[in-house]
């Protein structure tokens, strides 16, 4: 495919004219036949069309056999260079998403190409990563910039070292980083738990990048804008991420009523985004990839 | 980018943020000719504020044995390497600074230490290797003479930081109040682009937390007038924790002011770089001049001339010597006949120290006597 441009005019002048070119909005879009054969190379410049289920969704696992129900839609990307710092080159250039949805739940499975597998935040050491944005109003979508001052986004995003705060139950620090490591006494050796705590500033602060302890590998933030992620206070994202044959599969999860903006019913489309870190490449903050605006649509329960 | 004015530069600058000086700056004074490295400030500093999980690796004050030692490995060469030889046009910096010369894509010019850079603090920095000829030795220097120093090392607290100036979150702030620099720990993001950044290398990741940290200044302690621990840790008594003016509200009869701005006897660290650093070294007598130059600019020779003065400079000698007499802040000082006095902000006396400490000297052989037989002695302390 022709290489993918963002450039900075396209983000915050076009951006809301998804790649799709669907007019979005709360409006029913007719249901759109799912094909079942996963077989089939996924679609560029489709929309992802999530099927409506019955029951419960898949939302941690991303080998399910729900998802064969379906469509993969192929999603260009690009090195983030609106805003510094930029990402100077791309390490991948599409991810694959495919959606689900059953009235209480919109789930999306997103999978790329990354055969390094970084799951802990170390020096100079980052972590490969995924994140979908979404308005939180319908209609024309906010700037692709992550929003823009009065006009938020909503962003769900999975890090594939929560994912292994989870799997390894918090033990994912200097221990696990440094294997051999050998430390002299520590505050918790020889302080109350609460006084020692105080070395971990960052935690202490409550600061949720902090925590390694964590029930979801999924953080739900708000921004208007390029470094102006806020986190929610009440987070309700689930996911779950692998990496299996040189690849991540991810999954992540909301709630249809979500606690910020409108909510994802069935027979709406939305605009939707995503963004790629890879970690053994220095991706980190807006080092990232970045995709243009694609729609999601929610098909209407049948 | 905004245009900012840089006084050490003697010019104005770009930098991201426009220019918004704090009512007071602190600032550290080094006396880089009174320190034998025995590491007792990084030690204070190191027992108080970092020694948690997650923190091993991290000395937010060092000293080093320059020119071969480093805290990270290569941290001043590889970014004078990376800008390349800038001039200086008398004290007007001609060449570029780290922000004029970022690539496109980036905010500033910088590097990123890998982990092992950050493994072996002072490992074989004073350990002579190969020839002399090969080393330090200067042929031009007039005593041919082999050199080394220590520099004493904090975060600069920069007017312009590029941590700042780097960081995508605005997570990283100034204090109005006194000019420290801070992470805001629960708005840090952990992308580490201030480590990047910083070229004094002064910002640190915290590995269980996962977010930046830094050198605070102390500020618990300055909040209540005292000195930072670095400081009165320090058995060589040269440093002094101070606040400096806004170069356009420069106050001679405050100590920082006066040895930065007065006597010109205290200059910044790599000031070419941009940032306009607020610790101040009096920098060592006995190092050739190009090499000081680059690290402290073109007031070196100035600075040198008026240190091997001080002695018949009582208003300077005594600001010195009140250097590490005590804990708490000065904010004014005066020197009457051989006493030189400190005096805190409303003006009430700190501390009185005499300008020449009394001295005896015990000869080396004297007269004594052993079981009742006179006997020469001579004095053993070691």
């Amino acid at each position: 495919m022709a290489e993918t441009q963002i450039t900075r005019k396209d983000a915050l002048l076009y951006g809301g004219a998804a790649a799709g070119g669907l007019v979005v909005g709360g409006a029913a879009i007719a249901a759109v036949a799912v094909a079942v054969d996963n077989k089939k190379p996924p679609v560029e410049g489709a929309p992802i069309v999530a099927p409506y289920v019955e029951g419960d969704l898949p939302t941690t696992d991303p080998a399910a056999d729900a998802w064969k129900g379906a469509e993969r839609t192929y999603v260009a990307l690009a090195p983030q260079q609106i805003a510094q710092p930029f990402l100077d080159k791309a390490g991948i250039t599409s991810l694959d998403a495919r959606g689900l949805h059953n009235g209480r739940e919109v789930a999306l499975l997103l999978e790329w190409d990354d055969d390094s597998v970084d799951d802990l935040d170390g020096i100079r050491r980052y972590h490969d990563a995924v994140a979908v944005q979404l308005p939180t109003k319908s209609g024309a979508p906010p700037a692709l910039t992550m929003g823009a001052p009065g006009s938020p986004v909503h962003i769900l995003q999975w890090r594939a070292t929560w994912q292994r705060d989870i799997d390894a139950g918090g033990n994912t620090g200097v221990d696990h980083i440094y294997p051999a490591v050998v430390h002299d006494v520590m505050p918790d050796d020889v302080l109350p738990a609460k006084t020692a705590q105080l070395y971990w500033v960052g935690r202490e602060a409550g600061n949720p990048l902090s925590q390694n302890v964590r029930s979801s590998p999924v953080e739900e933030v708000v921004a208007e804008g390029f470094g102006s992620v806020t986190h929610l206070p009440r987070q309700t994202a689930v996911g779950h991420g692998n990496n299996a044959d040189g690849r991540w599969h991810v999954v992540i999860a909301v709630p249809s009523k979500r606690t910020v903006g409108e909510a994802l019913a069935p027979g709406t489309s939305w605009p939707v985004s995503f963004a790629v870190w890879l970690g053994s490449q220095d991706n980190r903050g807006g080092r990232k990839h970045i995709a243009n605006w694609q729609t999601l649509v929610l098909e209407a329960k049948t | 980018m905004a245009k900012v004015s840089n006084w050490q530069l003697g010019r104005d600058m770009e930098y991201p943020y426009a220019a918004d000086r704090p009512k007071k700056q602190f600032t550290m004074i080094m006396d880089t000719n009174k320190c034998i490295a025995c590491q007792s400030c990084t030690i204070a500093c190191k027992s108080t504020w970092t020694w948690g999980k997650g923190q091993e690796y991290m000395l937010w004050n060092n000293i080093e044995t320059k020119p071969y030692g480093f805290y990270p490995t290569g941290w001043d060469v590889n970014i004078l390497e990376l800008l390349g030889e800038q001039e200086w046009d008398g004290d007007v910096y001609s060449g570029e600074t780290i922000f004029e010369a970022a690539p496109e894509g980036e905010r500033v010019l910088g590097w990123a230490p890998a982990e092992e850079d950050w493994s072996h603090p002072n490992i074989g920095e004073d350990e002579p290797t190969g020839n002399a000829a090969d080393t330090t030795y200067i042929p031009d220097n007039p005593h041919s003479m082999m050199w080394m120093y220590y520099l004493q090392r904090i975060c600069n607290h920069c007017t312009y930081p590029a941590c700042v100036a780097a960081c995508p979150r605005q997570a990283i702030y100034k204090r109005p109040e006194d000019g420290i620099v801070l992470v805001y720990q629960t708005r840090c993001r952990g992308y580490q682009e201030c480590l990047t950044a910083c070229p004094y290398k002064k910002t640190m990741f915290n590995l269980e937390t996962r977010v930046s940290e830094k050198c605070i200044g102390c500020y618990p302690k300055l909040e209540q007038g005292l000195q930072t621990q670095c400081t009165t840790s320090c058995i060589g008594r040269l440093r002094l924790t101070n606040y400096l003016s806004a170069p356009d509200e420069i106050d001679p009869r405050k100590p920082a002011d006066f040895l930065v701005h007065i006597r010109k006897i205290a200059l910044p660290i790599y000031p070419q770089l941009g940032l306009e650093p607020n610790v101040y070294y009096i920098p060592p007598v006995h190092v050739p001049t190009k090499y000081l130059t680059q690290m402290f600019g073109p007031g070196v020779e100035q600075a040198v001339e008026m240190y091997r003065n001080a002695k018949d400079d009582p208003e300077l000698l005594g600001l010195l010597m009140l250097f590490g007499a005590t804990e708490r802040i000065m904010h004014a000082w005066d020197v009457t006949g051989v006493v030189a006095r400190a005096y805190d902000e409303e003006g009430a006396e700190i501390v009185a120290v005499p300008l020449r400490e009394p001295t005896f000297v015990r000869p080396f052989e004297f007269a004594t006597e052993v079981a009742g037989e006179p006997m020469t002695g001579y004095r053993h302390n070691t």
